[in-house]
């Protein structure tokens, strides 16, 4: 990876303007970013996004440049102060997005037409403007308004229904996953829509609703229940099968995921080759009849042993196990080291900290990884490149529109 | 002229399989993409065999329902990839594509002698994109890792489940599906810089660091403290109450929870209002944030006292109406029956000549001015052999059937795989 950050990235040139708060529409621009975009944040005068409340803070001490979930989600924008809410920020706005390739914004439905700011009018100056919303339930439909914050949006996309164990309550996952799910989402489909955009010359209304990105990807349940009628969803906690399961060891928990494949290279790694010739387990399906057995032997085999050192030796045969990682064992990871995942990026008020890199790496492209930007830090230099002169921006400042 | 899908023009040569890649390769679908899925009849995608059918079914491999969901709008060709005819058909068809994509583990296309290299000399402008478990470099490249494996391995799981218990898996294989999104806008991506520059590139995708993108705040919060976060259950950091509350069952298999997340003083003292207990609004033990976060569990009583009696999309929607976010805990049979979902057109009927016909999931990202649809069924097994063959590369029906008789095309996988 090259460290030059004039070296031409993939998106470079394409110009971006977030409407974001939290994590969804933030997560999307920040990947845009992160691969050469120029992502302007738009922020409200004196607060900001949310996120910059959140934490977790160093020394637990609130500051707004120094929230953990604001500096993951922002790197490499560039921010700008502007009361949309007023028809002089309004103003600003449209002059922005006359000369936009993206708009990714998460704001409940309705809130850009209200401001006189939806695609439809923007796209009138600027024919191939994409504009991608990204939002709990999309932009129509009887819940189209309903709030629908990480927890409600894994109860209503069917994940949650999944996730936990049978006799208990259904979990969402840790963090705001179903946000980043949403904005994973909003950054893809924004990539193919402004690619869209200047190959067949005309923009787009891209709305992206969690509730849908997660109803697309329940893996088997969602198909056997369409096709065949059968009910599969119910969550089964950390087992699906005996060779499918997460198992408590010595200082962890170890996963195995043996297709069938793999069964032999799983007993040379947990040193039981002698199951290889026990009819219980010859077969998958015999291995599914006699589950309990099955499972009873890897519970306590796993009880003894060191999560890395397993590993190590599945590594060396082959055999379908990991370990659960921690942030800690992310931290050390020699696979993540080799590859430079992580990346440490510096900050003026929070000195280098540790972040995770790109979800993928490109040979001619790679991303970069620059520092989230403070509040309004970019906002003049945005404005003069917008043709905006001092006397306009010192009113602007005045009318506290910035 | 009708307004184009975004990705109209573009030709994918999809090698990948089972899950992770082909979502990539579905959404490349659904945004318009020509993508050209292509199976052996020795090495065919696994999930064909998992259709929950009994074995006697007739061409069971066509009738897949996992299969056919994660595969439509696209279209499939049989070719043995090593066969040197077999190989030198896949490298004409790279001649003719915008893009390849692949998720075998690392050393397959090498071991092929179908790396990027190989494909830049008959196209010099290919996009290549290799989506394995732990990328194509690094010391764990040849490990291992199916489906369960990636979020562990991508610090997701370390983070889930049961406060103060052991961590548990999410209810799917989340590290495929979110590899795959990822990978449709890595395509996006380099199709960008190949308009700009005439230049391709190869994408190296570890479908581990793809879901490690989501754990951004955790790990920043990690170099901060050092402290390694746990499972929380469904609490949030901060805001309370924040859970999940029983309802009234419809019947024995039922399963009924709604979920209430009140994130601002003004939710909270709707919630109370709704659930009719005005009194907890004012009571000082849950006067700010911070009481409410600390005294949390005394809530759960009685919210789940007011949810126990009501059915959970009333609950849902009695609390929405008074602007508590809440959502009923849904399953597959309620994502299919939801208003919500039959509002915006989700679900699509699909008629298949082997499968029949039924309902599946329509794309995931409404195009506002120009929806996309599910156009084409998942292909059958070597449905498209004649178009990617005779009409694309030219050859005769003779040579098409002096390939089937070697092996090298076909209509029927060899079912003794997979098993």
């Amino acid at each position: 990876m090259t460290s030059d950050t004039s070296a031409e990235m993939a998106l470079t040139g394409l110009r971006v303007l977030e409407v974001g708060t939290n994590v969804s529409a933030p997560f999307a621009a920040k990947l845009l970013a992160d691969y050469g975009a120029d992502v302007v944040k738009i922020e409200q005068p004196a607060t900001g996004d949310p996120a910059r409340r959140h934490g977790p803070f160093p020394d637990q001490e609130p500051h707004p440049e120094r929230s953990a979930l604001f500096l993951a989600l922002n790197t490499s924008k560039r921010s700008l102060t502007l009361d949309l809410d007023t028809p002089s920020g309004q103003a600003v706005f449209r002059a922005l997005a006359a000369t936009a390739d993206a708009i990714v914004e998460n704001t409940k439905p309705g809130t850009m037409e209200a401001r006189g700011l939806s695609w439809g009018s923007l796209v009138e100056s600027n024919p191939k403007l994409v504009m991608t919303s990204v939002t709990p339930f999309g932009q129509t439909g009887p819940y189209a308004t309903y709030e629908g914050p990480n927890l409600v949006e894994f109860a209503t996309g069917g994940q949650m229904h999944m996730t936990g164990s049978p006799d208990r309550e259904p979990l969402k996952n840790g963090g705001y996953m179903s946000d980043h799910q949403a904005g994973l989402n909003a950054f893809s489909a924004t990539a193919i829509a402004t690619l869209g955009a200047s190959l067949h010359g005309e923009g787009e209304h891209v709305d992206v609703g969690a509730m849908q990105c997660q109803a697309s990807v329940l893996e088997g349940a969602m198909p056997y229940w369409c096709y065949l009628g059968t009910d599969s969803s119910m969550r089964r906690g950390n087992i699906m099968a005996s060779f499918i399961g997460i198992y408590p060891c010595a200082d962890g928990q170890i996963g195995i995921h043996a297709m069938a494949s793999n069964w032999l290279p799983l007993l040379e790694t947990i040193g039981m080759p002698e199951l290889g010739d026990d009819p219980r387990f010859a077969t998958q399906a015999a291995r599914i009849e006699n589950n309990d057995e099955l499972m009873g032997i890897f519970y306590a085999w796993a009880a003894g042993q060191n999560k890395k050192e397993v590993y190590a030796r599945a590594g060396e045969t082959r055999g379908p196990i990991a370990y659960v990682h921690d942030m800690q064992d992310l931290m050390d990871s020699p696979q993540l080291q080799s590859r430079g995942f992580l990346q440490t990026i510096d900050h003026p008020e929070t000195g280098p900290l540790t972040y995770v890199g790109p979800p993928f790496q490109m040979s001619e492209t790679p991303a970069r990884f620059g520092r989230a930007p403070l509040l309004g830090e970019h906002t003049v230099t945005i404005l003069t490149e917008a043709g905006f002169d001092q006397t306009r921006i010192d009113e602007l400042r005045g009318e506290g529109v910035i | 002229m009708s307004k184009q899908l975004p990705l109209e023009g573009i030709r994918v040569a999809d090698l990948t399989m089972v899950w992770a890649g082909p979502y990539a390769t579905r959404l490349l679908g659904d945004m318009g993409a020509e993508v050209i899925k292509i199976e052996s009849v020795q090495v065919w995608d696994q999930l064909r065999g998992l259709g929950s059918l009994p074995p006697e079914t007739e061409r069971r491999y066509n009738k897949s329902a996992y299969f056919n969901h994660n595969n439509r709008n696209k279209y499939g060709a049989t070719l043995n990839l090593r066969h040197p005819r077999g190989k030198e058909l896949f490298l004409e068809l790279v001649k003719q594509c915008d893009v390849v994509m692949e998720n075998y583990r690392a050393e397959v296309m090498d071991r092929l002698g179908l790396h990027y290299e190989a494909l830049r000399t008959v196209n010099p402008d290919i996009i290549m994109v290799s989506m394995p478990g732990h990328g194509k470099t690094g010391p764990e490249r040849d490990y291992v890792a199916y489906g369960t494996n990636v979020e562990q391995l991508a610090g997701v799981v370390s983070l889930t489940g049961y406060e103060g218990e052991q961590p548990q898996k999410t209810g799917i294989s989340f590290g495929d599906p979110m590899a795959g999104t990822a990978a449709a806008g890595a395509v996006a991506l380099a199709l960008h810089y190949r308009n700009r520059t005439g230049r391709g590139q190869y994408i190296d995708l570890a479908q581990r660091e793809a879901l490690s993108a989501f754990v951004g705040e955790q790990m920043v919060g990690y170099s901060m403290s050092q402290e390694t976060p746990g499972p929380r259950g469904n609490k949030h950091p901060f805001h309370a109450p924040h859970g999940v509350y029983p309802c009234q069952s419809r019947d024995e298999e039922d399963d009924p929870w709604v979920a209430i997340a009140c994130e601002s003083d003004a939710q909270f003292v709707a919630l109370c209002a709704v659930i009719g207990e005005a009194d907890l609004a004012t009571d000082p033990r849950f006067a700010t944030e911070a009481d409410r976060y600390r005294n949390q569990e005394t809530l759960a009583a009685p919210i789940a006292a007011w949810t126990q009696g009501r059915d959970k999309m009333a609950a849902m929607e009695e609390l929405q109406a008074a602007g508590v976010p809440a959502g009923a805990v849904l399953s597959v049979q309620d994502l299919t029956a939801s208003p919500q979902l039959r509002a915006r057109g989700f679900w699509e009927s699909v008629s298949d000549p082997d499968a029949g016909t039924w309902e599946m999931e329509g794309p995931a990202w409404v195009l506002t001015s120009n929806p996309a649809h599910v156009r084409l069924p998942a292909p059958n097994f070597g449905e498209h052999n004649q178009y990617v063959f005779g009409e694309l590369l030219g050859q005769s029906a003779a040579e098409l059937a002096a390939l089937e008789a070697a092996g090298v095309i076909g209509t029927e996988p060899d079912m003794g795989r997979h098993t």
